[in-house]
């Protein structure tokens, strides 16, 4: 049996909203290689049952209200974990209530008017906010940061590429989850459903590494689609392009036990390449690798991944011995992030509705 | 003494790295010399490579080979080919490589991916190479491939082409989209991968350039967990050199130009977008 020495500082307190999926599998394990900084102390979830099931595990208490939670003294970082639509709003409480730092899963908020009044309340509060986007806190990435020189001015092509299976493989390995949302079967024939899962797509999947993507794009305000198409049972091939670089993002979650999870941008004579492991399990770092002709240097792996990074950064923007991140940064993200999936559901929209008459014509 | 001598334009020579690959077969091609017409014409592929195809059969040799040909319509010298009763086999950069079509039986990544592509969910395809390369040639190049394994494309346009590369878009016959992407860098070994993701796996394929035995990795993904077929460490040339030695040896006439129509159709269509 191993010895865990004593903390030599109280760990700082968490509170956590949702319990969900994510919460269960992905914060609490990541939370649980970090006890002497972290300690969980409260859940709220709007399931009274879940709520303290989840909490009973970690020895923290429950509650089901928003309010419960900020008023809980012991809470001191707060996570917000729950459904994307009321993101802005938890995050703006939190920082009200006087938290020392906010995670918030990505997307922080769902419009351009949110993520203004959440950038006015963490300036005029002084609470540091992390978005979730864990990718850029993955030891990983950090190293490629260290050594990628000029390539973010000199790479021209950018590609994300996501290879799946459904959440559950790796949340299995991760915990013993009590509560999975339910899933229907959708009815592709129907264009809105087409649309809301291209939105999904690029709000929840793309957006892991839509920041990494922004990071090799200075000019990324400027950003045109070339193709969005739907990709079956979940997933997307998205062509996009700004007036200096070209970017891909494809997805596929199917069934495969296979996952392949890489960001990777190209310029003339040098490229960099990041494999990351799969979101949940605790599989250690992302490895990048650069390339230039017949040499390549790589980085990684590290021990831990961009989850447990996050709760590494929060905690040491709670304790204020590191400096917050620039609220700016998040905005462009999300700014890039929401343009980005605009763009692809009006498109698929466009394509569908010449589909449409192309059919007719031809009947 | 080698069974078939072989002469080639200074410009197939290069291409083809002729001489490397008539070395690896010598008991069946040699050099040839001046006092007597060659058994085998090598053609560099360029612009116009069917009208010199055609006129080096009338000089009656028993065979053709063309190196990395651009698309280009071939009925013609089908024509002739057939009349002369000339073997004519197209060493493609890439769709030439022996892990893509075996041609003997052996298990292969049109094998692969033609059993699952009923059920796919997308086909996506990168294609690199140096810059200054002729961003045209290299999606014909990239096309043949895809085509040599996937079976027919349908509605394939070009997104964008520029000097960086190019992104193409289509669907398969079950309306999965398929995209080709070409990428112009010196960062990475020039190569084509083509991806075709299934409900629960897929066909991983990597086809190296042909100037050295480098094999190219087929890697099919299921439920049983993940298979690479035996690598085979032989170049699209040599591979196409061993294909004319066997229609030679057997007197048969091979069809590679019927199967390198459908590349020229399909890029006459994107030529008209």
């Amino acid at each position: 049996m191993s010895h865990i020495a004593a903390p030599a500082d109280r760990p700082l307190g968490v509170g956590i909203l949702g319990a969900g999926p994510v919460t269960q599998a992905i914060h609490l394990p990541a939370l649980a290689r970090l006890r002497d900084a972290l300690e969980v102390r409260h859940i709220m979830d709007v399931d009274p049952a879940v709520a303290s099931s989840v909490a009973a595990r970690v020895g923290a208490a429950s509650s089901t209200s928003l309010e419960a939670l900020l008023g809980d003294p012991g809470v001191e970082i707060v996570a917000i974990c729950s459904p994307h639509q009321f993101h802005a709003d938890q995050v703006i409480a939190a920082c009200r209530a006087g938290k020392k730092a906010v995670l918030c899963e990505k997307p922080f908020a769902m419009n351009g008017d949110e993520a203004a009044r959440i950038a006015e309340v963490s300036a005029a509060t002084g609470v540091p906010i992390v978005v979730g986007a864990m990718h850029t806190f993955d030891p990983g990435w950090l190293a490629a940061e260290q050594n990628w020189g000029d390539l973010p001015a000199q790479a021209r092509t950018i590609r994300s590429s996501i290879i799946l299976p459904p959440n559950a493989r790796f949340e299995d390995f991760a915990t013993e989850i009590i509560t999975r949302p339910a899933t229907g079967t959708p009815d592709y024939s129907d264009v809105e459903v087409i649309k809301a899962m291209m939105q999904g797509g690029i709000m929840g999947l793309a957006i892991h590494d839509l920041p990494l993507v922004r990071r090799f794009t200075p000019d990324f305000d400027e950003i045109e689609v070339l193709q969005a198409r739907h990709v079956r049972p979940f997933g997307y091939a998205v062509s996009l392009r700004t007036p200096t670089r070209v970017i891909e993002l494809r997805a596929v979650m199917n069934s495969t036990w296979k996952p392949e999870w890489t960001f990777e941008a190209i310029a003339d004579d040098s490229a960099l390449r990041i494999d990351f492991t799969p979101s949940y399990v605790q599989a250690g770092s992302a490895v990048a690798t650069f390339s230039r002709g017949s040499e390549t240097s790589t980085f990684g792996p590290y021990g831990h991944n961009g989850y447990e990074g996050e709760w590494r950064e929060l905690a040491e923007l709670a304790r204020g011995t590191r400096p917050a991140p620039s609220a700016q940064a998040l905005i462009d993200d999300l700014t890039f992030a929401l343009a980005i999936s605009a763009a692809t559901v009006q498109d698929v929209a466009t394509g569908h509705a010449a589909a449409t008459e192309t059919a007719g014509a031809t009947a | 003494m080698s069974a078939y001598t072989v002469t080639a334009t200074p410009r197939a020579e290069e291409a083809g790295a002729v001489a490397l690959a008539v070395a690896s077969l010598p008991a069946t091609f040699g050099p040839a010399t001046e006092d007597r017409a060659a058994d085998v014409v090598v053609v560099a592929g360029e612009a116009g490579w069917t009208t010199e195809a055609a006129r080096a059969i009338d000089s009656g040799p028993r065979g053709i080979l063309v190196v990395d040909p651009v698309p280009e319509e071939t009925t013609q010298l089908a024509d002739a080919a057939r009349a002369a009763g000339a073997a004519v086999v197209l060493d493609l950069h890439w769709a030439s490589n022996p892990a893509l079509v075996s041609g003997s039986g052996d298990p292969d990544a049109r094998d692969a991916i033609r059993s699952a592509v009923g059920t796919a969910s997308l086909l996506d395809s990168v294609a690199t190479a140096a810059p200054g390369t002729d961003v045209q040639r290299l999606l014909a190049r990239h096309l043949a491939a895809v085509l040599a394994v996937s079976g027919q494309l349908y509605g394939v346009s070009v997104l964008r082409s520029g000097t960086t590369g190019y992104t193409a878009t289509g669907r398969l016959a079950n309306g999965a989209p398929f995209t080709a992407q070409g990428v112009l860098t010196a960062a990475r070994p020039a190569g084509v991968g083509i991806h075709l993701y299934t409900a629960d796996g897929g066909v991983d394929v990597q086809v190296p350039d042909p100037d050295a035995a480098w094999p190219a990795e087929v890697r099919v993904t299921g439920a049983h967990g993940q298979l690479l077929l035996p690598t085979l460490y032989e170049s699209a040339h040599r591979a196409a050199w061993r294909r004319l030695k066997t229609h030679l040896s057997a007197g048969t006439l091979p069809d590679d130009m019927a199967g390198f129509a459908r590349l020229t159709d399909l890029y006459a269509t994107l030529a008209a977008t």
